[in-house]
C-alpha cells in the first residue's frame, strides 16, 4: 500500500540530512507504529510521505502513484482520495459542525452529495459520537475532537491512515478508546496506518513497530 | 462548491462586522460612482434635451463667432438656393426684460414656414379666443413665463431691451416647451424690426436634403463663408456640450474610484486577516486534500461573495444618492455648468454593468494578495505554528524602488495633458500613494529598530519589537492610514489652496464697494444718464458689456469683456500673471485669462486673430490675467479699442463707488433705478460672501470622500491590528503565561497602534503635501486651466492628525479587547 525508497531529507544549510535512503513499506490492513528520539524527524517522514514536504531523493509510492514525482495540486487530490489523516491537536473546523467536518474529504473527493448523511452518520456510531452531527466543535472534550478527526479521517475510505501522536493529547483512558477505535477502523476497512508516538503502548498495538533513529530506521523486519 | 459555501458561511459569521464593514464601503464606492455617472449622464441628457428643444434637430447651424454679430442675410439667401438645402430657418434670439418680470427672457423670432421642421418644440401656438393667424401679431409665451407672469391669452405685455420697447399682445403660448424654459416666441419680422438685427439674423438652422454627406457640405459651405462666420453640425454641439463639463465629471469619477480602491483596501485587510486567523484551518484543509489553487479561490470567492452584494447595495444606494444629489445641489453636483437643471434620472443597463463589474473587481483586487499568501503559505509549516511571517525585505531594494517610484511620478507629473485631461498627473497621483507604502516597512523597521535599543517598561519594549520585526502587518496597518490620511490631506491642501486664491483673486476683480447688471439686457440709456449726472453720489463709474466668441465649435466659447479701463494700466483692473507688455501703437489690445492662455497656447506679446463684430481682427495679447469665473477662457478688451473697430458699447454691468461717507445715499439713490428696470445689485461683501459659498459647495462631495475615507482608514488599522493579535496568539499567550498581566498586554497592543498610526500618519502627511502641490500645480492647471500657489492648512492638518491618532488609539483599543478575549491556555496547549 504504501512504499518507501530510498528517501532522503536535508533541511537548507544543515550540515546533514534529518534521514537518509529510508526503504520501508506498509501493507494493506496493516497499523505500523513509528517511534524515535524527539527531533529525529518522525514527523518530517510523515509530512513527506502526504506530500506535504518534498525530499532531496527518493520516492514514495501510495496507490501506485509515486507522491515525490507530482505537482502540488496532483500531491493534494492524491491526498484527498488515497490519505486520512489524525493529528494530535486534533485540527478540527471550528467554524463547520461534526457533521459538516467529517462530510469535508467526500466534498474533496466529489462523493455524490445524497451518500453524505448515510457515511457521516454510519461512522458517528461507528467511533461512539453517533448524535454529536449537529453539534459544534467547541463543545466537544478532547477525547471526542480526536473521535471526529478519525471518523474524518476513514470516511472517504482511504487507503492509508497517517497519524501524528493521535493519543498526545489525551488521558490515558480516553487514548486507549481512541487508539482502539483507529486500530478496528483500519483493520475493519483494509486500511493500512502509520502512526507516529512515543507511547510504548500505543507502539506495542501496532502490528509492527519502526524505529527512526539518526542512523536511519530499525525494525524493518519486525 | 458546497465546502466553499460552507466556509464562505463560517466566515460571514465569524467575522461578522469586518465583513459588513467591507461590503459596505465597497458599496460606498459603488454608490459614489454610479452616483456621479447617473447624475452626469442625467444632466447631460438633460442639457442637450434643452438645447435641442430651442435649437431643434437642424443637421446644420451657421453662426456668428461673435455672439453680438449677426449671419448677414445676403449669407442667409446665397445658402438658402444650395441644392442640398431642404430647409433653412432664420432665426433671431435676444435676451428681453418683460415689464413686472426680474428675470431675462429669452426672444425668439422664428419664420412660421420653417420653423415647424427644424424647431417643431418652438412652434406657437395661436389662443382660440384670439382672431387671426398663426404669427399675424403678438408674442407667444412659454408655460413657465405665463405662469410667473399670471397673465393669459390676449393680456398685454411690455417687452423692453436697453431703450427699446415693444408693447404687445399675447397670442397664445408654445406647448412643446419645457417646465421651466422662459420663453417668448414671436414672428421674425417683429423681432427683427425691435431689437434687430437688422441686416442679419442671430443663426440659420438647416435641414439638408436626403443623402447629402453632412461633414463634406459643411466643409464646402464653410469655405466660401467670411471668417467671422462658423458651420457647427450636431456633432460639434453634442461635444461642446460634453466639454463644458467634462474635466469637472473625469475629476468626481477619479474620486469615486479612489472611493472604490479604499473599499477594495478594507477587502484587503479583512480578507488578509481572514487568512491569518485560519492559516491553521486553510492548512488542514491543504493536508486533507485542498489544493493550492482551490485555497487561493477560496479566498477569492469569499472576497466576491463581499463584492458581489456590496455591489449590489452600491448600485441601489448610488440611484438613491443620484436623486438626493439633483435635488440638492442640481445636475452638476455644485459645477455651475448646467445650473438650474433638475434632470430626470436614470440607469442604462451598461452602466448599471460596468460599475456592477468595478466592484466585484475592487473586492477581487483587495483579496489577491492574501489569496496568494494562501495559496503559498508551507502547509506542514503552517498546522503547526500558525501564518507564517516573512522576514522583513533587504532595504536596499526598497530604497532603490522608492527612488525609481520617486523618478517615475516626478517624469508624471512633467507630462502634458492627454485628449485635455490630466491622466498622467493621476498616474502620478497613484505612484506617490505606492510609493508610501512601499516605504512603511522601511520606515516601521529602521525607526523600531532604532527604539528597541532604548530601555523600556516590558509592554513597550514588546510592542517595539514586534512593530520592528514584523514588517508586513506594520505596512499593511499603516498603509490603510497612509492611503486615507495622503488623501485627505492632499484634498484638504488643494481646497485651501484654491480657497486662499479665489479670495485674494476676488478681492482684485472686485474693487468697487457696489455692483449693478442688467442680466445680460443692455442697460437703458436713461440709467446710465442718470449715473452721470453731477446728484449721482458716485465718485467713480465704470461698466463693462459681455458678449461671447466660438474659436472651436467643439469647444464651449470664450467671454469677450468689454470693459471700461485704461488700455494703457490694466494693471489696477486685471490681476495678470505676468508681464503687461505695451502695444505696438495703434494696435488694438487684448488681454486674455489663464485658461484662454492654456486652452489656445496664447502669449503675452504675440499676434491673435479673433472673430470681433463679424469679421477677423488681428490684436495684440498685452498680457495674461487670472480669471477663476470662466473655466473656458475670456479676452478683454478697453471699451475705446472696442468702439475704434466699430462695436456698439451696450454695457450690461455696473461698478459703482460711492462718494465718501455717502453709502447709504448711493444705495438709496440707486434703489428706484433697480426696482424701476429689474436691476441685480450687489455689494463687494455679498458677491464675495456668495462666490466662496458656491465655491464651498462645488465641493461638498469632496468633503463626503474625504471623511469615507478616513473612516475607511482607520477601520483597516483596527482590522490588521487585531489580526496582528491573532497571529501572534500564541505569542502573547506566552507573554501570559510568563507574567504579563492582561492589562500589560492591552499596554503593548495599544502601544504598538499607536506607533503604527504615527507611523501611517507621517508617511501620509508627506504623501499628502506631494499629492496636493499634484492636484494644485499638475491635475487643476490641465484639467480646468486655473494655476495658483500651494497653501497647506497647518492648523487643520494638524487638527486632523491629533483627532487621527486619538482615533488610531481607539482602534488599538479594540485590538487589544481581541487581546484580551484570548483564551491563553487553550492557545497554549496547541503549542506542540
Amino acid at each position: 500500500m504504501l512504499v518507501v525508497s530510498g528517501l532522503t531529507k536535508r533541511h537548507p544549510n544543515a550540515p546533514r540530512p534529518i534521514f537518509r535512503d529510508l526503504n520501508f513499506s506498509v501493507l494493506a490492513g496493516q497499523t505500523v507504529a513509528l517511534v524515535g528520539e524527539s527531533g529525529v524527524g518522525k514527523s518530517t517522514l510523515l509530512n513527506c510521505i502526504a506530500g506535504l514536504e518534498t525530499a532531496e531523493a527518493g520516492s514514495v509510492q501510495i496507490a501506485e502513484l509515486n507522491m515525490m514525482a507530482l505537482a502540488e495540486a496532483a500531491r493534494a487530490q492524491l491526498r484527498a482520495r488515497s490519505i486520512g489523516f489524525v493529528f494530535q491537536a486534533f485540527h478540527v473546523l471550528p467554524t463547520l459542525t461534526v457533521a459538516q467536518n467529517i462530510a469535508v474529504p467526500l466534498l474533496l473527493t466529489r462523493v455524490p452529495v445524497a451518500q453524505h448523511a448515510l457515511r457521516v452518520e454510519t461512522l458517528l456510531d461507528r467511533v461512539g459520537i453517533k448524535d454529536f452531527g449537529v453539534r459544534w466543535p467547541a463543545s466537544l472534550s478532547g477525547g471526542e475532537l480526536q473521535r471526529v478527526a478519525i471518523a474524518r479521517a476513514l470516511v472517504h475510505q482511504p487507503q492509508l491512515i497517517l497519524a501524528d501522536e493521535p493519543t498526545g493529547n489525551l488521558d490515558p483512558r480516553t487514548a486507549d478508546e481512541v487508539l482502539s477505535l483507529l486500530l478496528e477502523r483500519c483493520r475493519e476497512q483494509n486500511t493500512a496506518a502509520l502512526i507516529v508516538t512515543h507511547s510504548a503502548q500505543v507502539a506495542a498495538r501496532c502490528d509492527r513497530v519502526l524505529t527512526l533513529t539518526p542512523d536511519g530506521l530499525q525494525g524493518l523486519s519486525a | 462548491m458546497t465546502l466553499a459555501l460552507w466556509l464562505i458561511k463560517a466566515q460571514f459569521q465569524t467575522r461578522f462586522t469586518a465583513t459588513l464593514l467591507s461590503m459596505l464601503a465597497i458599496a460606498l464606492g459603488v454608490a459614489l460612482g454610479f452616483a456621479i455617472d447617473l447624475i452626469n449622464t442625467a444632466a447631460l441628457t438633460d442639457f442637450s434635451r434643452a438645447m435641442k428643444s430651442v435649437q431643434g434637430e437642424p443637421d446644420v447651424v451657421i453662426a456668428p463667432r461673435d455672439s453680438a454679430a449677426s449671419v448677414p442675410l445676403a449669407v442667409v439667401n446665397r445658402v438658402a438656393r444650395d441644392p442640398a438645402v431642404s430647409v433653412i430657418a432664420p432665426v433671431i434670439e435676444v435676451r428681453v426684460r418683460i415689464i413686472d418680470e426680474p428675470a431675462t427672457v429669452r426672444l425668439i423670432g422664428l419664420d412660421v414656414l420653417t420653423a415647424p421642421t427644424v424647431m417643431p418644440d418652438l412652434l406657437p401656438r395661436q389662443s382660440a379666443e384670439i382672431p387671426g393667424n398663426l404669427f399675424d401679431d403678438g408674442v407667444y409665451l412659454s408655460r413657465a413665463l405665463l405662469a410667473r407672469l399670471k397673465r393669459k391669452a390676449g393680456d398685454q405685455v411690455t417687452i423692453t431691451r436697453g431703450d427699446a420697447t415693444w408693447q404687445t399682445r399675447i397670442s397664445g403660448d408654445v406647448p412643446a416647451t419645457r417646465a421651466d424654459d422662459l420663453i417668448a416666441v414671436a414672428d421674425i419680422a417683429w423681432v427683427q424690426a425691435r431689437f434687430g438685427p437688422l441686416d442679419g439674423v442671430s443663426e440659420a438652422r438647416i435641414r439638408l436634403a436626403a443623402n447629402t454627406d453632412i461633414e463634406t457640405w459643411k466643409k464646402s459651405v464653410a469655405a466660401t463663408l467670411p471668417a467671422a462666420l462658423i458651420v457647427k453640425g450636431a456633432a460639434d454641439e453634442g461635444a461642446r456640450v460634453s466639454n463644458l463639463s467634462r474635466a469637472y465629471r473625469v475629476n468626481l469619477n477619479v474620486l469615486a474610484l479612489v472611493a472604490l480602491l479604499t473599499g477594495g483596501f478594507l477587502v484587503f485587510a479583512t480578507q488578509l486577516t481572514a487568512v491569518a486567523q485560519r492559516s491553521t484551518q486553510f492548512a488542514l484543509l491543504g493536508v486533507l486534500g485542498l489544493t493550492p489553487t482551490q485555497r487561493m479561490a477560496q479566498v477569492l470567492f469569499e472576497a466576491i461573495a463581499i463584492g458581489i452584494p456590496g455591489s449590489a447595495l452600491g448600485l441601489a444606494l448610488g440611484y438613491a444618492l443620484a436623486f438626493a444629489f439633483t435635488r440638492l445641489l442640481g445636475g452638476d453636483l455644485g459645477g455651475g455648468y448646467f445650473s438650474g437643471s433638475a434632470p430626470t434620472i436614470a440607469a442604462a443597463p451598461l452602466s448599471i454593468l460596468i460599475f456592477f463589474a468595478l466592484g466585484c473587481a475592487a473586492s477581487l483586487i483587495g483579496a489577491a494578495y492574501p489569496a496568494w499568501l494562501n495559496r503559498t503559505q508551507p502547509l506542514a509549516a503552517a498546522l503547526k505554528t500558525g501564518f507564517a511571517h516573512r522576514p522583513p525585505r533587504a532595504h536596499k531594494r526598497r530604497c532603490i524602488l522608492l527612488g525609481v517610484l520617486a523618478l517615475v511620478a516626478l517624469s508624471l507629473s512633467q507630462a502634458p495633458a492627454i485628449a485635455g485631461l490630466p491622466f498622467a498627473g493621476y498616474a502620478a497621483i497613484a505612484v506617490v500613494l505606492v510609493m508610501g507604502i512601499t516605504a512603511a516597512p522601511l520606515a516601521t523597521h529602521v525607526l523600531f529598530s532604532h527604539l528597541s535599543r532604548y530601555n523600556l517598561p516590558p509592554a513597550q519594549r514588546i510592542a517595539v519589537q514586534n512593530v520592528a520585526q514584523a514588517p508586513l502587518m506594520a505596512q499593511v496597518a499603516a498603509s490603510g492610514l497612509i492611503v486615507s490620511f495622503a488623501l485627505t490631506v492632499s484634498m484638504i491642501t488643494m481646497v485651501s489652496s484654491f480657497r486662499v486664491a479665489v479670495d485674494t483673486w476676488l478681492d482684485e476683480v472686485l474693487p468697487a464697494p457696489f455692483y449693478a447688471r442688467s442680466k445680460a439686457t443692455p442697460l437703458p440709456q436713461a440709467a446710465l444718464d442718470a449715473l452721470m449726472r453731477p446728484d449721482a453720489p458716485f465718485a467713480k463709474r465704470e461698466s463693462a458689456a459681455f458678449s461671447s466668441l466660438t474659436l472651436d465649435p467643439s469647444m464651449p466659447a470664450v467671454a469677450l469683456l468689454v470693459r471700461e479701463l485704461n488700455r494703457d494700466d490694466p494693471g489696477a483692473r486685471l490681476p495678470f500673471t505676468g508681464p503687461v507688455i505695451t502695444s505696438p501703437s495703434g494696435q488694438t489690445v487684448v488681454w486674455v485669462s489663464e485658461p484662454m492662455a492654456e486652452l489656445y497656447r496664447v502669449v503675452p506679446g504675440q499676434q491673435l486673430r479673433l472673430p470681433l463684430l463679424g469679421r477677423d481682427t488681428d490684436v495684440f495679447v498685452g498680457g495674461v490675467w487670472r480669471d477663476y469665473a470662466r473655466q473656458f477662457g475670456s479676452v478683454v478688451i478697453s471699451r475705446s479699442d472696442y468702439e475704434k473697430l466699430g462695436g456698439r458699447f451696450e454695457p450690461t454691468d455696473l461698478a459703482l463707488w460711492p462718494l465718501a461717507g455717502q453709502d447709504a445715499a448711493a444705495k438709496n439713490w440707486l434703489a428706484d433705478y433697480v426696482k424701476r428696470y429689474a436691476l441685480e445689485f450687489s455689494e463687494s461683501a455679498e458677491i464675495r460672501r456668495l462666490s466662496l459659498s458656491i465655491f464651498d459647495k462645488s465641493f461638498a462631495v469632496t468633503y463626503a470622500l474625504e471623511a469615507a475615507s478616513m473612516m475607511i482608514g482607520l477601520f483597516g488599522l483596527a482590522v490588521t491590528l487585531a489580526a496582528s493579535v491573532w497571529l501572534r496568539a500564541r505569542e502573547l499567550a506566552t507573554l501570559s503565561a510568563l507574567g504579563f498581566d492582561r492589562a500589560m498586554l492591552t499596554r503593548a497592543v495599544m502601544f504598538e497602534g499607536l506607533m503604527i498610526a504615527s507611523i501611517g500618519l507621517a508617511i501620509g502627511l508627506a504623501c499628502g503635501i506631494a499629492v496636493g502641490a499634484l492636484l494644485t500645480h499638475v491635475i487643476n492647471p490641465q484639467a480646468f486651466h486655473w494655476r495658483m500657489q500651494l497653501h497647506v492648512p497647518w492648523l487643520v492638518v494638524s487638527i486632523g492628525a491629533g483627532l487621527t491618532l486619538l482615533a488610531g488609539l481607539g482602534a488599538s483599543r479594540f485590538a487589544a479587547r481581541q487581546t484580551t478575549l484570548l483564551p491563553a491556555a487553550r492557545v497554549l496547549g496547541g503549542v506542540q
